[in-house]
């Protein structure tokens, strides 16, 4: 019972890792408050595919910093900052970088149309480009997304009343839709600054919903 | 102020008297030099405006390589022996080259013979005008030059740098190391630098180049304005180089040829030494055609377009084992496109430089173009700087932010429209500002809301945001 026990938490490691890297052809949404770790989490899935090649990072809001992205791992010679703050011409941009880079995080602003949205997961799909979508606004239609990860809260350590300073965060997800097998899990994450993002705890499946994407 | 790839490369005194510096990158000397006259180099139009002298050797001898406007190299054995001898024939040369360029504008017409490009071209930079320079002791010729010879070859400052670092000042002093140690030591660039200074430039690769290797296209409607030109140059480029490309080869010399639609076809060969790269070689059949075009070369318009490699070899792009030629290239594509559509602004790279504060420690420049000279050692000891995790958000210039207080600690903060409270914090950072130069003290906290946290700089009594942790 022991072994087993053991195995079943090493799958359940290795499922609840699988979620921070980016497939090809999918896309992930990372859905949540700004201020919960979500934008160092996005520049953090670009790690693994900038080892290959040119990565973009879509800022809408002009303010990512590409220091937190060298931080989570990402090569500093293979990321692309791409900032566009005009949603009426984001699809386009979007599409144009789709059509030619492997991995991609991309801000999508308020007021994205459902039909854009569709259409740029279907180019990510025929291209293989794994993709991150993090929306400014409410969440990505159903069926836009392989794997969602809500993001449900944020805690720090390290800086107590004057004290210290910020030195980890801890952040629990909760991984939903076809890329977690249709059960919603939820699981956490710890960041040092360094470029380990690490799960560090188990938590129990939430409760099934239906798949979507 | 003359402007090349968007660098100061000519100033006039008085623009350098503003603060400009040669090599800063064009918007910040027009900010500094207002006043001056901007003149961008257009290498297309260079190139049109050299087409006549190409034209001119071309008539004394066949086979000229153009490599860019104002370099060719011609491969004078043959000539030699028809004209009766070096000396004749460079004298030949330098005539006509002077009667075409040195009564214009005060140009200069430069004239060297030597075994191989490397050497000629130097015997050219080092002959006087009017006397052309030929070099009878090729080895030794070479052995006398400095190592800054070899910067454009190797483009390696680091390496020439090493280099006199280790006592080499001379291509002789570097030819008589041992090449299997420059070779274990400095890999392929160490070899290049020995072989240019042995003499031994690159080896012409005389293997049969297949004909299908070679692209083309025909028009049924003559090619006219120079935008059809232009993109018929750069798609057949890029054909060109994804069919080497699949056989493993690059080219550093190709042949393009135009048919005229009522007249016969002109070809030019263009030379690089190192391989060519889609843009180079794009913007080279580019240049040329344009000269043609607008010197009515080509009467009728252009029928067929064809571009052969005339040298192939091995030598590509190094890449690391993980590296992949292909995506890199759509990437390219795909970036290009980006930029087109939100200008070039739009697409950006950063770089570490040092700093106290997020803001300073990102050097940007833009995608494609060189990066922004830095002197600010990321390496180097930045004491007072934040600590990372750094926020993975933060604004260009710091924000006004609302901060409450109750006796020196941070209570609550406002963001947007309501007030959330701190729930721990961190600091006070101080960080001492340039007294000299008016900027005030200012101290730095982190601030944990149940939001998120946040990189909070208080200076003149007033908050600002300067960084989002999220």
């Amino acid at each position: 019972m022991g072994i087993g026990t053991v195995a079943s938490l090493l799958d359940q490691e290795r499922r609840e890792e699988g979620y921070l890297h980016l497939q090809p052809g999918r896309v992930t949404e990372l859905l949540g408050l700004p201020g919960t770790g979500l934008t160092r989490l996005g520049l953090r899935l670009l790690a693994t595919p900038s080892l290959t090649g040119p990565v973009v990072a879509l800022d809408t809001r002009r303010w990512i910093s590409p220091e937190a992205a060298w931080e989570t791992g990402v090569i500093p010679e293979n990321l692309v900052i791409v900032r566009c703050d005009q949603p009426q011409i984001w699809p386009k941009v979007t599409a144009a970088l789709l059509e030619g880079v492997r991995a991609l995080y991309a801000e999508v602003p308020v007021g994205a149309k459902e039909q854009d949205l569709r259409r740029l997961a279907a180019l990510a799909r025929v291209r293989k480009v794994a993709v991150a979508m993090r929306p400014m606004g409410n969440g990505l239609p159903s069926g836009v997304a392989h794997l969602r990860l809500r993001a449900l809260g944020v805690t720090w350590e390290g800086a107590d009343q004057g004290h210290g300073q910020l030195r980890r965060r801890r952040l629990v997800l909760e991984a939903s839709g076809k890329g977690a097998a249709g059960v919603t899990r939820r699981f956490e994450v710890e960041d040092e600054g360094s470029h380990v993002v690490r799960v560090v705890s188990h938590m129990v499946p939430g409760e099934a919903r239906r798949a979507v994407g | 102020m003359l402007i090349v790839d968007d660098r100061v490369t000519g100033a006039t005194k008085e623009v350098l008297a503003a603060g400009v510096a040669l090599g800063m990158p064009r918007r910040e000397a027009e900010a500094l030099a207002p006043f001056a006259t901007v003149l961008i180099r257009d290498q297309g139009e260079e190139s049109r405006r050299f087409e006549p002298v190409v034209e001119a050797i071309e008539a004394l001898i066949p086979r000229v390589e153009v490599v860019s406007p104002g370099l060719v190299f011609v491969p004078i054995s043959g000539a030699v022996r028809f004209y009766g001898g070096e000396v004749v024939l460079a004298e030949l040369v330098e005539k006509e080259m002077t009667r075409l360029v040195g009564q214009v504008r005060g140009g200069l017409a430069l004239v060297g013979v030597a075994d191989g490009p490397f050497a000629a071209r130097w015997a050219a930079i080092t002959a006087d005008a009017g006397r052309p320079n030929i070099v009878d002791d090729t080895i030794g010729f070479i052995s006398r030059l400095d190592l800054a010879a070899l910067r454009e070859s190797l483009n390696a400052d680091e390496l020439i740098d090493t280099f006199r670092w280790l006592g080499v000042s001379t291509l002789g002093d570097l030819a008589r190391l041992p090449r299997e140690a420059l070779a274990t030591r400095f890999g392929n660039p160490g070899l290049l630098a020995h072989r240019l200074a042995s003499g031994e430039d690159r080896l012409v690769d005389f293997r049969e180049i297949p004909a299908d290797l070679a692209v083309d296209a025909s028009f049924e409607e003559p090619l006219e304005s120079l935008d059809a030109v232009a993109f018929a140059a750069r798609a057949l480029a890029e054909r060109l180089l994804k069919g080497l490309r699949a056989s493993g080869v690059a080219p550093h010399r190709v042949s393009v040829l135009a048919e005229a639609a009522a007249g016969g076809p002109r070809e030019r060969i263009w030379r690089s030494a190192d391989p060519f790269t889609e843009k180079a070689l794009s913007d080279r059949v580019w240049w040329q055609l344009r000269a043609w075009v607008e010197s009515g070369g080509i009467p009728g318009g252009i029928s067929r377009l064809r571009i052969a490699p005339a040298d192939l070899s091995d030598e590509g792009r190094q890449l690391g084992l993980l590296q992949d030629e292909t995506s890199r290239i759509e990437a390219e594509r795909a970036l290009a496109r980006a930029q087109a559509l939100l200008g070039p602004d739009g697409v950006l790279q950063g770089r570490a430089q040092g700093g106290r504060m997020p803001q300073e420690r990102v050097a940007w420049s833009r995608w494609g173009e060189p990066p922004v000279d830095q002197d600010r050692d990321p390496h180097a000891p930045w004491p007072g700087a934040t600590p990372s995790p750094s926020p993975a958000l933060v604004p260009s210039r710091l924000r006004s932010l609302e901060v409450e207080w109750d006796d020196g600690m941070p209570t609550r903060v406002r963001l947007a429209t309501r007030w959330e409270p701190v729930l721990t914090w961190s600091g006070p950072w101080r960080l001492s500002g340039r007294w000299w130069t008016g900027e005030g003290d200012a101290d730095r906290y982190q601030l944990v809301t149940s939001v998120g946290a946040f990189l909070c700089v208080v200076t003149g009594g007033r908050a600002y945001l300067a960084g989002v942790y999220d």
